[in-house]
């Protein structure tokens, strides 16, 4: 794992860290979600007006975005996460090699946190869905977390989810 | 049902007593079948209860989107199942996801219904969180300090530690810490919103940074184990019904080999000359007071047992006395008033007592600020240090 504080530029976004992992030992163990997203969480809101709480919140968001790629990626190249900051908003920039089939699926599962039925979806999704759909982590984002989602269309494979996160707001 | 190698590690419990299905910790599963021993403990005890079952997530830290979603359908195929039972699921303020999770349920199923855990739920809690507690503890804090910086070195505290103050009121004692001991790091917890924020700008307002105050619990943190080198938490053991459980807390964050220090009082020693019978009658009532909703300000001797019956060994207690000769007897004669205010006001206020009561009960504070201007007079608050290290 590398951490470096140097990134790709994010205007108007103060980075505030950035890890790198080889695809094949993320993937290895799945208890690398809860110890990245536990980690990150902390350094990330170490400055935050409530730095337990905030982090709790930011975990929680995190690991649904990394077990999304654990669970969708492929083994070849890195899965890269920087973290910028804009006021009251953490922006996660989640980078993952993933098989050229899925990209669709992620396209649609994006655009659906966007509509505007997308609260009415994601309750459909609880009460009907037997396990949760890839979509549903996005809307739960979306809908749980006030988080704004984007997909950044990379060269293939890579696939990069731009995430907003306002929890400073939510949290204090 | 318990599983290993978290974090913080993950139950599910059901007491069927309470009719309380609870669970704690960090569950982040990959499939369901990690979780299947607790599905199954849920399915029982809907199978058993009758009329509500209640659902406790207070002391759920982290849950990820798998395990969420087969609990949520356990529970609305119930409902669904059984129109004849409601749920009641209780959160917690502090833990935010979880609120705003769950509470989606309701629009689900309203047989499913979302409780917030907070403060209503001690009996004394309003008076000790509101604002009229302030002036109080910022008055308390200044004369304590000067007898409490040479005595917490002797109880394991230097620079460099990590450290926690729980129940920290309005930070001042975190930041007195801070300035003449550097510990790397210090978090800063209280339940109440009015004292944080107080806390904070004070600490802006200073320009101090680096205490990480946060809102929460002290029975339920969010803190994670073995984490402290020092844990203090002040004056507030003794304002809790259950201090067994507040402590339990404070050694579980505590990592082993550091230590928790408490300091509490002893309120029906509060002396003063002249007058001693009036105050003396004044202070043996402020105990009762205290005891009528549930807090024990006697509580300073009986803090060896408690870290004893906690777990703790190498227990230190001492105690020390702040009196009007501390320094400007003008600030013991406030802090005096600042007690007579939210005591002989809200608190006999609430528990109804009579006017010529409250008038004898004021005489006592007023006779014990009179002792501490007086020329000649000497007026003591004694307090009790204990401290007790988390074994290795
Ligand atoms: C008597 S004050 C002591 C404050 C501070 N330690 C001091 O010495 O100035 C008790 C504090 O406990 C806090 N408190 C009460 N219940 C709490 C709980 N359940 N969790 C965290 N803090 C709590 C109150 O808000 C209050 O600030």
């Amino acid at each position: 794992m590398e951490i470096a504080a140097k990134e790709p530029a994010e205007a108007g976004f103060e980075p505030l860290l950035q890890l790198e992992m080889e695809m094949e030992t993320f993937l290895s163990d799945w208890r690398h979600c809860d110890q990245l997203s536990t980690y990150v969480a902390r350094m990330v809101s170490h400055n935050r007006t409530d730095p337990v709480r905030h982090s709790n919140f930011f975990s929680s968001a995190l690991n649904e975005l990394l077990e999304l790629s654990f669970r969708g990626g492929s083994p070849e190249g890195q899965i890269g996460c920087v973290i910028y900051r804009q006021g009251a908003t953490e922006r996660v920039r989640l980078s993952f090699p993933c098989p050229p089939g899925h990209r669709q699926f992620y396209r649609e599962a994006v655009s659906k946190t966007h509509r505007e039925d997308a609260y009415a979806r994601y309750l459909d999704s609880i009460s009907t869905d037997l396990a949760p759909s890839k979509d549903v982590v996005l809307l739960d984002l979306a809908v749980n977390f006030d988080a704004q989602v984007r997909l950044d269309e990379d060269a293939p494979p890579f696939l990069t989810l731009v995430v907003d996160l306002p929890l400073e707001g939510i949290v204090s | 049902m318990s599983s290993t190698g978290l974090s913080i590690p993950f139950k599910a419990e059901f007491d069927a007593n309470s009719q309380e299905f609870s669970l704690s910790g960090v569950v982040r599963p990959r499939s369901i079948d990690e979780i299947a021993a607790s599905i199954s403990i849920l399915k029982e005890a809907i199978g058993e209860v009758r009329g509500v079952l209640y659902i406790n997530v207070r002391r759920l830290v982290q849950m990820n989107n798998t395990a969420f979603h087969v609990f949520v359908r356990v529970v609305i195929d119930a409902c669904r199942a059984r129109p004849d039972l409601r749920f009641v699921i209780v959160t917690s303020s502090v833990v935010g996801w979880t609120t705003r999770m769950f509470a989606r349920l309701n629009e689900i199923e309203p047989q499913i219904t979302v409780e917030v855990y907070d403060s209503k739920f001690y009996p004394g809690q309003s008076f000790v969180e509101n604002t009229s507690f302030i002036p109080i503890l910022r008055t308390q804090t200044k004369m304590t300090w000067r007898h409490e910086r040479s005595i917490l070195p002797r109880h394991g505290l230097r620079p460099g530690i990590v450290m926690a103050d729980i129940c920290c009121g309005i930070g001042d004692f975190a930041v007195l810490v801070q300035k003449e001991f550097q510990p790397a790091r210090i978090v800063a917890l209280d339940h109440s919103k009015a004292s944080l924020a107080y806390a904070r700008d004070v600490a802006a307002g200073f320009g101090i940074t680096g205490i990480e105050y946060t809102y929460g619990d002290a029975s339920e943190m969010l803190l994670e184990d073995n984490q402290f080198d020092f844990v203090s938490c002040r004056h507030s053991l003794q304002i809790f019904n259950q201090p067994n459980a507040l402590l339990a807390e404070l050694y579980r964050i505590c990592r082993p080999g550091g230590r928790v220090y408490v300091t509490n009082e002893k309120n029906s020693h509060c002396l003063g000359e002249p007058r001693s019978q009036s105050i003396q009658w004044t202070y043996n009532e402020v105990a009762k007071l205290f005891s009528h909703f549930e807090m024990d300000v006697e509580l300073g001797p009986k803090s060896r047992r408690y870290l004893a019956d906690a777990g703790f060994d190498d227990i230190v207690v001492e105690s020390f006395m702040v009196t009007n000769l501390d320094g400007d007897p003008r600030d013991f004669a406030d802090v005096i008033a600042a007690w007579e205010d939210v005591y002989a006001g809200e608190m006999a206020v609430k528990r109804g007592d009579s006017p010529e009561f409250i008038q004898r009960f004021r005489q006592g504070f007023q006779d014990h600020i009179f002792a501490a201007l007086h020329p000649k007079g000497y007026a003591g608050w004694p307090i009790w240090v204990a401290s007790g290290r988390k074994p290795l």
